[in-house]
């Protein structure tokens, strides 16, 4: 019996990743900022040792699951790949470390190491093996593996040996403002998702009130959703600095043309769309069979929406936010071009400076705040998921 | 009845062409907005010349991206890619929480400014949707429809083209549709990263304080994203029109 399900996807993605770690250079050393950086592929890189600890895991990723193991020793395999695959994605940092105590000397306090195209390879790669050995695996398991990972890595970077690491170096460079920066992004992305909540719940009751409002509601929203965020953001600005200019009261309470206000108004606007569109689902959509039932048993009208509309619709308004704040996280960045600040600041200051480590240090980051929104939301929506499925 | 639905997508775009064309008509405007600029219309490159540029970059990257997600996707629901498909869904999903600025921004790095790394980003970043939803559409139809179909004696090629990909169509289009609405956003986001396209004037209208440049460029991408949101909807429709008459289903 061969390893179902994995037993061509990981070979390919090992091999692949092999290719690209051995044709693709490694690591560079940059002497200072914004020269350029000069390359090594993997064996000068990072010494015989390391590079072979790679290449013969990744070897190993190929070979084991294509072989046609017998039943019992399946399961010792399946391990050993799960182990092997943790190992090589938790080992990354220390090969980063290893390539700076080899190849930066104490005589160049400017230089940094910049991680190369074959580094990210291997990173892009080894973190797909990771989905693929995981899968099949509970919540418990995929939580354990992430924490063993980054607890790894987050070791390494506080024993200073990354110190080196150019964005790691940026970072240091500019530590307080980074916790402005992103205390500005969340204040803003979480808040305008906050608003658009409380404004789409009331909007989507009204709508179950108030049918003849669906239509231009929806098509308002929809509208909205349409617009370009950078068009979205141009054009507010010159009504808000037209009013700025001719109120005081909105110029003391820091409303102007460009800043958080344009950058506010925008976010709120888009995410009104998924928002109202889950919120007004959540509330209408209920299978109709279960709210008869719930009559028969002599439930109130106030029984009803706790016990049985209320429990069914928050997984699908808590999706609504999910996706709501995925946008918002993403827009904000953007909206760092009308001067909202942000993540978004690093970003278009380093494109400005072709300073490639504080583009990292912006994008990163917001990647980040994505994927741990994507992560905390699916989470909840499961957890207050109170009947498996809604069959209609 | 059939030239109908194409009123609004054609109503648009002669919004949009004109404006793009006659955008210095309504100087005397934009000099009452922006009164101490001697410059209040955005004079560095024709306005008809950064739409087709912004046009071009997201038909290009558009048509790259379906066209691979749409084999992508077909590959990984035969029978002999099904180990991928898993997976594939997988990085379409995680792929999409990326926001699409921070694709952007990182594609620099890798490839350094101007229109080349725009357009790889906005073809990586365009792929997700249109897989996903390939996959969807492929995945959903119901399993009786194709053994019937093989009942029929069809080959596995007259299943993919004339019944499973059909049946998808419309889910694939969706995919397509967000794609592109996403491309047109981003591709203007790419004139910060030296990429030639409507966004330039808003970039240089926010580094010089001009908002009259920023209101030009701004109401040319809103008026493009209009319509070309307009058409994949009139298309939908046809396709709905042309669904209901042939009742293959």
């Amino acid at each position: 019996m061969r390893l179902r399900g994995f037993h061509r996807v990981i070979p390919v993605l090992a091999g692949l990743a092999l290719i690209l770690v051995w044709a693709l250079d490694f690591a560079g050393v940059q002497p200072n900022r914004i020269v350029p950086a000069t390359g090594f592929p993997l064996l000068s890189a990072i010494g015989g040792g390391l590079s072979a600890f790679y290449l013969v895991g990744l070897a190993l990723l190929i070979i084991l699951p294509s072989l046609p193991w017998r039943m019992p020793v399946v399961k010792t395999i399946r391990t050993v790949i799960d182990v092997l695959a943790i190992l090589l994605l938790a080992g990354l940092p220390l090969s980063l470390a290893h390539f700076s105590r080899l190849h930066l000397s104490p005589d160049q306090p400017f230089a940094r190491v910049e991680v190369g195209a074959g580094f990210w390879c291997l990173l892009f790669f080894l973190l797909l093996i990771m989905i693929e050995v995981l899968r099949d695996k509970g919540t418990w398991r995929r939580l354990m593996t992430a924490a063993v990972v980054l607890v790894v890595w987050f070791y390494d970077v506080r024993t200073g040996a990354l110190d080196a690491l150019s964005l790691i170096r940026e970072y240091h460079n500019r530590s307080d403002q980074f916790a402005t920066v992103l205390e500005q992004h969340l204040a803003l992305s979480l808040g305008s998702v906050g608003v658009s909540l409380v404004v789409s719940f009331f909007l989507a009751v009204a709508m179950t009130r108030r049918p003849r409002w669906q239509r231009p509601v929806f098509a308002l929203v929809n509208f909205v959703q349409t617009i370009p965020s950078l068009a979205l953001f141009g054009l507010l600005i010159a009504p808000l600095s037209y009013l700025s200019a001719h109120s005081t009261l909105l110029r003391d309470l820091g409303i102007r043309g460009i800043g958080w206000a344009p950058a506010a108004l925008a976010l709120v606007a888009y995410s009104l769309l998924p928002m109202v569109r889950n919120t007004f689902v959540a509330l209408t959509e209920i299978p109709a069979d279960l709210l008869e039932a719930g009559r028969g048993m002599g439930m109130s009208e106030s029984q009803l929406f706790r016990q049985i509309k209320w429990p069914l619709a928050l997984p699908v308004i808590i999706e609504g936010v999910r996706v709501t704040t995925i946008q918002a996280i993403g827009l904000t960045a953007v909206a760092a071009l009308i001067g909202a600040g942000g993540l978004g600041t690093f970003i278009f200051q380093g494109l400005g400076q072709a300073a490639m480590d504080l583009v990292l240090l912006g994008a990163l980051p917001t990647i980040g705040l994505a994927l741990l929104a994507d992560l905390l939301f699916s989470w909840l929506a499961r957890h207050w998921r109170v009947i498996p499925e809604i069959t209609s | 009845m059939m030239w109908r639905a194409w009123l609004r997508p054609l109503t648009w775009l002669a919004v949009l062409l004109l404006a793009t064309v006659g955008m210095s008509w309504l100087a005397p405007l934009f000099h009452w907005l922006q009164p101490d600029t001697r410059t209040v219309v955005y004079n560095r490159q024709d306005f008809l010349y950064l739409l087709w540029l912004h046009v071009e970059l997201v038909f290009a990257s558009g048509l790259a991206a379906a066209l691979t997600a749409m084999i992508a996707g077909i590959l990984v629901t035969r029978p002999g890619g099904r180990d991928f498909l898993p997976l594939a869904s997988q990085i379409a999903s995680i792929g999409q929480t990326f926001p699409p600025v921070a694709v952007l921004a990182l594609s620099v790095p890798a490839l350094g400014f101007g229109a080349a790394p725009t357009l790889v980003a906005l073809g990586l970043y365009g792929l997700l949707p249109v897989l996903r939803n390939t996959l969807v559409g492929l995945d959903g139809i119901s399993p009786t429809v194709l053994e019937a179909a093989k009942g029929m004696g069809m080959s596995p090629w007259q299943i993919l083209f004339r019944i499973e990909l059909p049946l998808a169509s419309r889910v694939i289009l969706a995919g397509v549709r967000t794609s592109v609405t996403i491309n047109i956003a981003t591709a203007a986001i790419g004139s910060t990263i030296g990429a030639r396209t409507l966004g330039d004037p808003i970039i240089a209208g926010l580094i010089n304080g001009n908002t009259a440049f920023v209101l030009q460029g701004a109401i040319l991408i809103g008026l493009l994203a209009l319509t070309t949101d307009s058409l994949f909807e009139a298309i939908q429709r046809r396709l709905d029109v042309r669904r209901g008459q042939s009742s293959v289903v």
